[in-house]
This record gives C-alpha cells, structure tokens and sequence, in this order.
C-alpha cells in the first residue's frame, strides 16, 4: 500500500463516529438518488408488463401511435385481416383499449381496460390467480391485488366502462404502483364505443424464425394508415414516455443527492483536515510535498465516499427486496445504468468535497509545528 | 580544516514593512561542526523559533546566507527545499509531531517512503532504528499509547531515518519529566558523536546545558554572549567556562565550579594521573566570534 493511500485509510478510520458520519451521510443521500431511479424503472417495468407479456411480437396502431399510455388509438376493422394477410405473420388479435376507472363499492382504481375477442389466443392476462382468463359477454377479469383491496371476488360485479360486469377471472403481475389492467368481452367494449367497425390495436405473432422489427416494417409498407412495432420498440417508446414525464423529478432529486452528499462529505473531509493540520504541518516541515498531501485529502474523500456508494448501493438493494416482499405492488429496479450514472455522481462528489481542504493544506505554513499546542 | 555542517551567516530576518516592521532576527552568524551539539537558549521572543525555522529551510532570511554542507540553502528556489528538509534535515519538536494514526512503525515509515525508499526497506529500517531506541516491543502501538519520552524517541527515530546531516530539535524536553528529558538529550548526544551528526537545539531548560558542546544566549534577535561548556575535573558538574575559575596544569587549560575544586585538583598535581582527570573531556578550547558563532574549527 503506498504512503498516500495509507494515511489517508489511516485518518479516516481514526475518527470511527467522523467516518460513520461521513459514509452514511454519503449513503443515505446516494440512496436517495438511487432508489428514485429504482422505483421509476420499477413503475416503467409495470407499466410496461403488459406490452411484455400479451403475446404480441408485434404491436399495430393507428399511424403515429407509438405506445400505450395516455394516447388513444383507432383503426378500421378491416386492418386486421390486412395484417394477417402480410408475410411473416403467423396470426393476429384486434383489441379495444381505453385507461377508464373501475369501482368496485368504495374502491375505485385506475385501470388499462382492454377489450378482447373471444378465443382470442393473445392480448389476456398471462397469469391467473383464479378463475377464467377469458372474459364472456357481461363479465371482467381483474388484477387479484385490485380484488383484493377492493375486497371482490369470483362472482361479485364492478363498474368498468360505465356498466356493471361480473368478475369472473383474478389475473396476476397486471397491477402497478398507479394502475392495473382490467379484460373485458370484445363486444361489451365496441358497444360502449356505439359499436363502430374500429379496434385499437392489432396484436400480431410472427411466424417461427421471422424477425419482428422486419415483419414490423412490412406492415407499414403493406397496410396504409398503421405504425407497426416490434414489442421490444413499442415498449421502449412506453419506457421513454414514463421516464420523460418524470425526468424533472428524478432530476430534482438527483441534484437534491447530490447537493447533500457533497455537503456531508466536503464538511467531513475539511473538520477531519482542520482536526489534522498540525500533523500536516508536520508532515510540510518534515519534507512532504502539497502533491502527496493531497493526495491524502483526495484519498479519504474517494474513500468515504467510495464506501458511501457501496453501503448505498447495498441499502437501496436491501430495500428493493423488502418492498418487493411487501403489498406495497412497487417495484425497485436498480440498473446498472443507474449505478454507474451514481458512481459518476459519487467520483464528482469526492472531487469537489476535497477542494476546500486542499486550499487549506495550501496555504498552511509548516511552522506551525513549532506554535505549542497538544502533544502528539 | 573542517567542512562545516551548517554555515549561518550574517543572517537577519525582518517581519512586516516600514514603520511596523519587526526584525525577530538581526545579523546572527553561527558555525555548527559535525557532530557538534549546540544549544541556543534565550527569553520568549528572542527570535528563537524564526531562527530554527531559517536554518531547517522552512523560512527565507531577509539578508544573509545559510549554507548546510557548502550548498546555499537560502539561494535555492521553494520548490527544492522540501527535499532537501526531507533527506537533509531530522526536525525533533517540543510536541512531537507524530501522526496520531498511524503506529510507531508507520510514523517513521512514512518519512522514509517520502524520501524515495521501498516500502520493505524503509520497514525494515525503521524497525531496526527503532528497535535501537529501546521501542522493539512499541512498534505496532499508536502514538496515544506511548509515554512523552517514548514518543520523543520515536520522533527521533523519524528525525534519523534518512540519515540526515543535521538534526534540529525545537524544545525537545519541554513536554518531558527531568530524568526522561536527560535521558533524550544524552541519546541525542550520542548520536551526535558516534555518528557525526551535527544537533542544533532550541531550548529553555537550563537542565540541558550539560550535554551540549557549546550554549548560545540570543536574546532581541541577537547573539548575546557565548558561553562554553565544560566539566569541573573534580566533581563531574557540568559549567560555563567564561564564569567560573580555572587553572591549568600539564599545558592544560581546567574550569571549575569552585575554588575548593580548583584548589583540590592542583594540589593533586605530580600525584599522577587520576581518573577524575581523564573525565575531564569536555575540554574544549575555541576561538569565538563577537556574537558568540565560531567560524572554523582549531
């Protein structure tokens, strides 16, 4: 270990209450940043299940509409077979789609209401807790945690598009932080709408070996009026769009972590230096160069905030599974793109918080060794 | 002739410009032999402190030259001092100084690393320079665990570990009791002599006076009387040559702390050697300045 790297490990654990001040402050405000990446990738995830898992390689929608949440989209019935008609598809599921609110006596709830067609072999819930997954005309399947908090279950009916409609189905993993999703009868749904000849979305599986972004795109050639995406675009563009309206807070609070992990560890570092500034003082008179002392500085502020970052990272995953273990439905997604945007974070920190000590050493006079004070 | 270890000469150094400038230090010149053991003593004040740090190279002097080894330190540019204070001077201070966390191993280690050495050597070294000073069994502690004279020990273990031309130890007993403040100035002593070491030291405690080749009284900034240092043959105590009685037998030159003493010791003369007067080797015949520095040896 070199000299630098030793008194700097040296003088930050000489002080154990300045270094547990240090590496938690440093911890809890990297947490801070970190965990609020965590649970938005963790809402984006939700939010993004059910493009994951419907079925669909392919998703079509009305020229334009690239996602889900917040649009709307219509097409003409006849898209449809226009798809299936195309190369590369192996078979196609029209499906209405409306964000609506279902109640169910008190309990009301946001929800992604999706119409299906019956037999309809993708676009249904893809895990089933109890019951069937296949609405009938007059019935509805819904998240199981919804039913559960709304205090429902098989047999009991809920408002859903403004009707009553009997739960016949508890589906699994379709519940988020701020919605579910909630499967009605193809034709319960185009009634709602006036029964006009339009779907929302038409869900198409690829034929075996096809690449669906190639399908995608002979959609679009083929079948005038549509965006046709593969799953994994038309779930990145839903992920932007979440990220994107929350990108203001996620970076009001990145600031915020940043803002009190240098203060923390700028204030540490200086009292740990000022605490030591006769025996860096000593260490100028003896022969030290101002490179190697700050070095030191540099040293304990890398490390503080080095162990800081790894107790955060530890904290935000031990909170991950502890949500996760909770009926919170929340999901913390800590990605490596989140850590290492932290690290950078935390490597900018420990730069900045050493510049203030730096100065002092700087400016220290070595004959302050020969000014009487505590005998060390 | 004798090279010179450190060559002060005609130094001044003034703080602050026109009518409040303060000059600490006024025309002082000083000539330290290797393995010479000079003591400077003198009031707060005096300038004692802002001389020390002029000759280890922490502080420029407004007039005048200080020459360690026939270089020119007080000509040389900021950026080389810091290696020639790491690899020419040993510094010894009234507080110590050691690095509270690191251990007694660690503290003069580090010194050594600085300077350029392998980690595995300068271990090995500081072990042995250590192990010397009576600290084998203290290696591994930290510096709170140690008593003052072990931590002065250990400071001058860190002082020696480059093997420097010139120590300069700043009030090195004042944070020590009687017997352990003597037992640190005869370890500096002997260090001066059996390795040529040449040892400045600053200092109020007139208890010291005994160990050092020669005692220097600055007072105002100046070198007010010099005064040598001598043992009386008879009764071994330490004395001022300039203020006590002597007497001189077989060519030789004697100082005494008393008649009694002196009247003794001659009347003893043609009764052939004694040991009392083969103990008398701090004879020392000098030629001084005005101020009190002397320039060349005999």
């Amino acid at each position: 270990m070199s000299a630098t790297w030793l008194l700097a490990r040296r003088n930050l654990g000489g002080n154990r209450v300045r270094l547990l001040a240090s590496v938690g402050g440093v911890a809890l405000a990297l947490s801070l940043t970190l965990a609020l990446d965590a649970v938005y990738a963790g809402v984006a995830n939700q939010l993004t299940s059910y493009i994951d898992r419907a079925g669909a390689d392919v998703w079509i929608s009305q020229s334009g509409v690239r996602n889900l949440h917040m649009v709307a989209s219509w097409l003409p019935d006849e898209v449809t077979d226009q798809v299936r008609a195309v190369d590369g598809v192996a078979d196609v599921t029209p499906i209405l789609y409306a964000t609506d609110t279902i109640a169910a006596g008190e309990e009301r709830a946001v929800a992604y209401v999706i119409g299906l067609p019956a037999g309809a072999a993708i676009g249904g819930p893809w895990s089933i807790a109890e019951g069937s997954n296949l609405p009938g005309p007059g019935e509805v399947v819904v998240d199981a945690r919804f039913a559960e908090g709304a205090g429902v279950s098989i047999g009991d009916s809920i408002t859903v598009l403004g009707g009553e409609a009997k739960v016949v189905g508890l589906s699994e993993g379709t519940a988020s932080l701020v919605n579910s999703v909630a499967f009605v009868a193809f034709d319960d749904f185009r009634a709602t709408r006036g029964g006009a000849p339009v779907v929302s979305y038409v869900l198409a599986r690829v034929a075996s070996g096809a690449d669906p972004d190639a399908v995608a795109a002979t959609v679009e050639r083929q079948v005038t009026g549509v965006t046709a995406q593969s799953r994994t675009a038309f779930s990145a563009e839903e992920r932007r769009l979440v990220m994107d309206m929350s990108a203001e807070v996620i970076s009001i609070m990145n600031v915020v972590g940043f803002v009190v992990g240098l203060a923390v560890v700028a204030l540490t570092v200086y009292v740990a230096t000022l605490a030591r500034r006769r025996e860096y003082g000593a260490l100028k008179a003896l022969g030290a160069r101002n490179r190697y002392l700050y070095g030191v500085v540099l040293g304990q502020a890398f490390l503080s905030v080095a162990i800081g970052f790894l107790a955060g990272i530890a904290f935000t995953g031990l909170l991950s599974f502890i949500v996760a273990q909770s009926s919170l439905g929340l999901e913390l997604a800590l990605g490596a793109a989140s850590i290492a945007k932290v690290g950078v974070v935390a490597a900018i920190i420990a730069g900045l918080a050493a510049i203030l000590p730096i100065r002092q050493i700087a400016g220290l006079d070595p004959a302050v060794v020969f000014r009487r004070g505590a005998a060390t | 002739m004798t090279t010179l270890t450190l060559d002060v000469r005609d130094v001044s150094k003034r703080f602050g410009e026109g009518d409040t400038a303060v000059a600490a230090v006024r025309g002082v010149s000083l000539a330290v032999e290797p393995g010479e053991v000079v003591l400077i003593m003198g009031p707060s004040g005096s300038g004692k402190t802002t001389l020390l740090s002029m000759m280890g190279a922490l502080l420029k002097p407004t007039t005048g030259s200080i020459h360690l080894d026939g270089t020119e330190l007080s000509a040389l540019s900021e950026g080389r001092l810091p290696d020639i204070r790491l690899r020419q001077f040993g510094f010894i201070f009234q507080d110590f100084n050691l690095l509270s966390a690191l251990t007694v191993r660690e503290n003069v280690t580090l010194v050594a690393e600085l300077a350029g050495s392998k980690a595995r050597s300068a271990r090995d070294k500081a072990s042995a320079l250590l192990t010397d000073l009576g600290l084998g069994e203290r290696l591994d502690f930290l510096p709170e665990k140690l008593s003052g004279g072990e931590k002065q020990r250990v400071a001058i273990a860190r002082a020696l570990i480059n093997d420097p031309t010139l120590i300069l130890a700043d009030e090195p007993t004042a944070n020590l009791d009687s017997k352990i403040g003597h037992e640190i100035m005869r370890l500096l002593r002997r260090i001066a002599k059996d390795q040529g070491r040449s040892v400045v030291i600053v200092s109020h405690d007139q208890r010291i006076r005994d160990i050092a080749d020669r005692v220097l009284w600055l007072e105002d900034g100046a070198f007010k009387d010099m005064v040598t240092m001598a043992t009386d043959p008879v009764c071994g105590m330490a004395v001022e040559r300039e203020r006590v009685v002597s007497g001189n037998r077989d060519g030789e030159t004697y100082f005494f702390c008393s008649n009694g003493c002196r009247a003794e010791f001659l009347a003893a003369d043609g009764q052939g050697p004694r040991s009392w007067v083969r103990a008398a080797s701090a004879l020392i015949s000098r030629h001084t300045t005005p101020t009190g520095g002397r320039r060349g040896g005999d």
